[in-house]
């Protein structure tokens, strides 16, 4: 399956299209670029006026002062460690999990796969309390495992796995069988090779959930240096920030988008054909 | 003998002098809001060279560790303020609890209520501390049944912020300079509109978009000024029935309705409209008194030379207008020794001998020598304010989860300004929704 990439037709309704597009996506920018601009702009001036962000007087003060917080590398590093482990240990899970629905029979499979989509329609703060309390049982909070292990039951990644693999045609397993290899050696090395799209659909997805997740952070992980860039940077707010540190809160939403940009950048052919639904060849 | 096992002798020397070092420290946990401004602040011991909120608060902390002569070192634990008592009731359960936290006055009564709080008399008692100290509205808000149960920091408030240069074009200035206050609703809507037809700009500005603590306290404070409230003894009712609630009610749909109150402002717009002359008057709390008076001091600035604030001016007569206060508290469970106790009120004694640097800040001082001062009263305006110490109210402590009324109430007077909602169906929501949250019933 490979994306193909047709040429937007020539003439005036062709350039209507792209002048569409291109507003379309000034519009989407704005708030985006007034978020930059204003990162540069001095507090005392936004508290006043917002609209003139193109115009002196600029400062660094509001970049200055967010990488002086002492934590600042910490909680990057605390985000990382958790949105990767998570993102790795959901691709593991939701594969096997995902194969073991496609693939094999066992008593009762219809019900437990209609109970891991069950799972789709709770809403996360409905297991928040008793999440909780088992983690504050367990002594687990303020670990990487109580910021990571909630999250890998995943449900979408299951059910994304499951039909993935069930759309690879069967004869490529029954011939690897004939040449007598285990179950696990065709699951390793020719369907888990296969699925690599709907892998790095998954894994684009679960690696932004893990990167933007505020709530369970907030709650989990209360000791300042395990704290995730999400709750480092909205502990550091000054309480009235969307008035009197706006230039500052824009500087703390550019750094924290920092990453997910530079990880666009290097992956975006991936992220527009795992959005898009298609896949990259 | 050689130079290098005398080398190596030295280092475990001084390795074992560190660690006895290490064992006498006593590290208590800080929990608060307020911000982080270490790259400004977090080497300045000096709490006067330190300005706002965060700057004072970090300074207060860094001259405390600097000066502790126990080995004690206080840990800040900074939390965004908005989930702050979420994290905070999540830190309870899961056994990590700060040993001192600040807190609401609001938020005091529902923690004691949960038997989280210790009683604190006797702690202060021990660091020289009485209740008798505190301002009669810090008082108020930090001494439940007869015991006290946090050292009050601060009373904040709810004040008019005035451009006088409006004010003053509007022909709404004395003699000396000083702004014409209402002192009736009636004489409250001669003034908007003569506000309006000299000026072209509403009145007022609070904000209306996702805010709904402006509504709630403007609310609050326009019953209590008839001598009434929201709150019956018991704290398990709410009154909005009554006339005075009626009235208060009638009062704040008018002047929105009559378009003397800026539309569609956030709290930020709503500080900026008044900033930038499109409004006369910004109600909004102490913490602005600074940041408003340096933009008062910039040429060009509608500001310029014209500034001033009041307490919300007694429009039914009584002086009374909203309070609530940050405060202090020890947490159950979050001290684990008579060291660490000793340490923690400590930490109460540096904070409380810094309350005048706090009101610097533009919140007012909870300890009556500080609010008597003449350096207390040499700040910009807080004479005009100081006041608010005696006449403030706060909604009583056996009301319970008072955030969570606030928003409803907040909510429900919002629609009535914004969508027009009609006052009896106004009334009977808040009996609703805040019925439930009063009696715990889903």
């Amino acid at each position: 399956m490979t994306a193909t990439r047709r040429p937007i037709s020539g003439g005036l309704a062709g350039r209507l299209a792209v002048l569409a597009v291109v507003l379309l996506a000034v519009m989407w920018m704005t708030p985006l670029l007034w978020i930059f601009a204003a990162s540069f702009k001095p507090n005392d001036v936004l508290m006043v006026r917002t609209d003139g962000l193109l115009s002196p007087p600029f400062t660094l003060r509001n970049y200055q002062n967010l990488i002086g917080t002492s934590q600042l590398l910490r909680w990057l590093a605390n985000s990382a460690i958790v949105s990767l482990g998570q993102t790795a240990l959901v691709l593991a899970l939701s594969s096997l999990a995902g194969y073991g629905f496609a693939r094999t029979s066992f008593p009762g499979k219809r019900w437990v796969f209609g109970f891991v989509l069950a799972g789709l329609a709770v809403p996360e703060q409905a297991t928040f309390i008793p999440l909780h309390r088992l983690f504050a049982g367990l002594a687990l909070h303020n670990s990487y495992t109580a910021l990571i292990l909630p999250r890998l039951a995943a449900p979408f990644g299951v059910y994304l796995m499951t039909q993935y693999f069930k759309a690879i045609p069967r004869e490529l397993e029954e011939a690897a069988l004939l040449d007598n290899a285990s179950r696990l050696k065709i699951f390793l090395r020719i369907v888990l090779p296969m699925s690599l799209p709907a892998q790095a659909t998954l894994g684009i997805f679960s690696f932004l959930t893990a990167w933007n997740d505020y709530l369970w952070p907030l709650v989990s992980a209360t000791r300042p240096d395990m704290y995730t860039l999400t709750v480092g940077l909205g502990s550091i707010q000054t309480v009235f920030a969307q008035s009197e540190g706006i230039g500052y809160l824009m500087a703390q939403a550019v750094f924290a988008g920092l990453p997910i940009f530079i990880v666009y950048l290097f992956f975006q052919k991936h992220i527009v054909a795992a959005v898009s639904g298609t896949t990259v060849g | 003998m050689s130079k290098l096992p005398c080398a190596l002798g030295i280092v475990a020397l001084g390795a074992v002098a560190l660690a006895a070092c290490g064992d006498k420290k006593t590290e208590i946990a800080f929990a608060r809001f307020f911000g982080a401004c270490e790259a400004e602040y977090g080497k300045i011991t000096d709490v006067k060279q330190a300005r706002g909120e965060c700057g004072i608060i970090t300074s207060i902390t860094n001259q405390f560790n600097a000066t502790s002569k126990d080995g004690v070192v206080v840990k800040t634990q900074i939390v965004e303020w908005g989930p702050y008592y979420d994290q905070l009731s999540a830190r309870i359960v899961s056994g990590d609890i700060p040993a001192v936290a600040v807190m609401h006055e609001s938020a005091l009564g529902d923690f004691v209520a949960r038997n989280l709080v210790e009683p604190l008399d006797d702690g202060l008692k021990s660091i020289g501390i009485t209740a008798e100290e505190f301002t009669d509205q810090a008082r108020r808000g930090t001494v439940i049944g007869g015991k006290v149960y946090a050292l009050p920091f601060d009373t904040w408030s709810w004040l008019w912020h005035i451009n006088l240069n409006m004010m003053k074009k509007a022909e709404l200035v004395n003699a000396d300079g000083s702004p014409i206050l209402p002192t009736t609703p009636e004489e409250l809507i001669a003034h908007a509109e003569k506000f309006k037809a000299a000026t072209g700009k509403p009145y007022l500005s609070w904000p209306t978009v996702n805010e709904f603590a402006a509504p709630y306290r403007h609310f609050v404070t326009l019953v209590a000024q008839q001598g009434a409230t929201l709150f019956p003894p018991g704290g398990k009712t709410v009154d909005v029935r009554s006339e005075a609630a009626r009235r208060a009610l009638e009062l704040i749909a008018r002047l929105y309705g009559e378009g003397h109150v800026k539309t569609g402002a956030d709290y930020g717009a709503a500080n900026q409209a008044f900033l930038n002359g499109e409004a006369g008057i910004v109600v909004v709390g102490t913490w602005t008194i600074d940041d408003f008076l340096n933009q008062s001091k910039q040429a060009g600035s509608a500001l310029a030379n014209g500034y001033t604030v009041v307490p919300f001016p007694p429009i039914f007569g009584k002086k009374a207008v909203f309070a609530d206060g940050h405060s202090w508290v020890l947490l159950k469970g979050g001290i684990r020794d008579d060291k660490a106790r000793k340490a923690a009120l400590g930490l109460l004694r540096a904070l409380w001998d810094n309350d005048f640097e706090w009101s610097r800040t533009g919140h007012l001082p909870a300890r009556k020598s500080v609010i008597d001062s003449a350096a207390y009263k040499e700040l910009p305006f807080r004479v005009n304010i100081a006041e608010i110490a005696s006449t403030a109210y706060s909604v009583p402590s056996d009301v319970s989860h008072q955030r969570a009324v606030e928003v409803a109430i907040g909510e429900e007077v919002n629609a009535m300004c914004l969508t027009k909602k009609p006052l009896a169906d106004v009334q009977t929501a808040i009996e609703q929704r805040v019925g439930k949250l009063l009696t715990g019933a889903n």
